[in-house]
């Protein structure tokens, strides 16, 4: 996985993603959007055959959108980890 | 979050996940289909094939045969330490040698001997050439660890699906037992039991809303919970069900990670 910054402001970012596709981006978008001060966040997918994606995501000020895009992505870490050792109990392992 | 397991044996697995978004669902249901690695033949030498078939066929009807996984000891070629050219911690060599004497053989997914017995076909039973009396085939296969995303083979599963819950409310005082809606039901989930309609196993209800639609007095509703999923996976054989969802949680885990570090430079 690259990141790589396209546009930084106070306010925005737009970073694109090497080697990730709808997979992920659609889950980091989700949880962007759950983050009541992220007031937008969108990803698109150039083209299918390259594996680029480019991730939008606009705050309304209190928090610097890489900070945003770093507690998204620490509550899906969270989450996972929490499925993992749900899924793990339950097949009993 | 929720986890409940409801059907489980060597190659499927249903299970409940409650408390989750469709994002999540989806993600981890395109980890199982694209991203588990499983062991699959990607590389064929050909030594003698005097078969009807051409080398390119064999190879592929090779390709698509599962084989069964061990994650543990071997990594991905990409990762290797060997650069992806090919050791014993990224590949396993599988030889093939029959020859038809007199009569027709048919060559089997069980002929092909491995070097590691760990790494074997899933079936024996998997027809790959039949050979005519004279000919004969020999070769040595390469099987390697791949992902689903580059090629069906490394799929690890058949199918990976998820339905919503489904959720179905009777307005007992409109109901007037007329049992349409039991008649009606294909997955017949519905039924009138001591002059009371009731629903039997609500898991089984694909959401077809006929029920509702032959309803003389609507008391009848569907719907479902967008935040539970029903998820059903059938593995080819290659990893046990319960791995494959472990192994894409892990993925998960570890693509998050990835990019908490990656965003973690640029600050």
């Amino acid at each position: 996985m690259k990141v790589k910054v396209l546009e930084k402001t106070d306010k925005t970012i737009e970073i694109e993603l090497d080697g990730e596709g709808h997979t992920f981006c659609n889950l980091l978008r989700k949880y962007l959007i759950d983050d009541e001060r992220v007031t937008f966040a969108g990803y698109r997918i150039d083209h299918p055959l390259i594996g680029k994606t480019k991730i939008y995501v606009r705050t309304d000020g209190t928090i610097d959108p890489i900070d945003a895009l770093l507690s998204a992505t620490e509550r899906i870490k969270k989450d996972a980890e929490t499925l993992l050792m749900l899924f793990k109990r339950e097949v009993g392992e | 979050m929720e986890i409940q397991i409801l059907e489980r044996d060597d190659r499927n697995l249903s299970f409940i996940l409650k408390g989750v978004d469709v994002a999540f669902a989806n993600a981890l249901r395109r980890i199982i289909l694209a991203e588990v690695p499983t062991m699959a033949i990607d590389k064929v030498l050909f030594v003698e094939n005097t078969s009807v078939f051409f080398d390119e066929i064999i190879a592929h009807r090779l390709g698509l045969i599962p084989l069964t996984t061990d994650l543990d000891s071997y990594v991905l070629p990409e990762e290797c330490s060997c650069g992806g050219t090919g050791c014993d911690q990224c590949q396993v060599v599988l030889s093939l040698k029959v020859e038809a004497k007199d009569d027709i053989v048919t060559v089997y997914s069980r002929d092909l001997v491995s070097q590691d017995p760990k790494i074997v076909p899933v079936s024996g039973d998997i027809p790959i050439v039949k050979l005519k009396k004279g000919q004969k085939l020999e070769l040595e296969a390469y099987a390697r660890l791949g992902r689903g995303r580059e090629h069906a083979k490394w799929q690890p599963v058949s199918t990976v699906a998820y339905k919503y819950m489904p959720q179905i409310s009777i307005d007992l005082e409109k109901c007037n037992k007329c049992g349409n809606c039991v008649e009606n039901c294909p997955r017949r989930i519905l039924r009138l039991e001591d002059d009371q309609l009731v629903i039997t196993n609500i898991i089984e209800c694909n959401l077809c809303r006929l029920c509702e639609e032959v309803c003389p007095s609507k008391a009848i509703k569907v719907s479902w919970d967008e935040r539970t999923f029903i998820f059903r996976l059938e593995s080819t054989g290659s990893l046990p069900p319960e791995r494959i969802v472990e192994e894409a949680i892990k993925i998960l885990i570890r693509k998050s990670e990835d990019f908490e570090n990656e965003l973690k430079k640029l600050r």
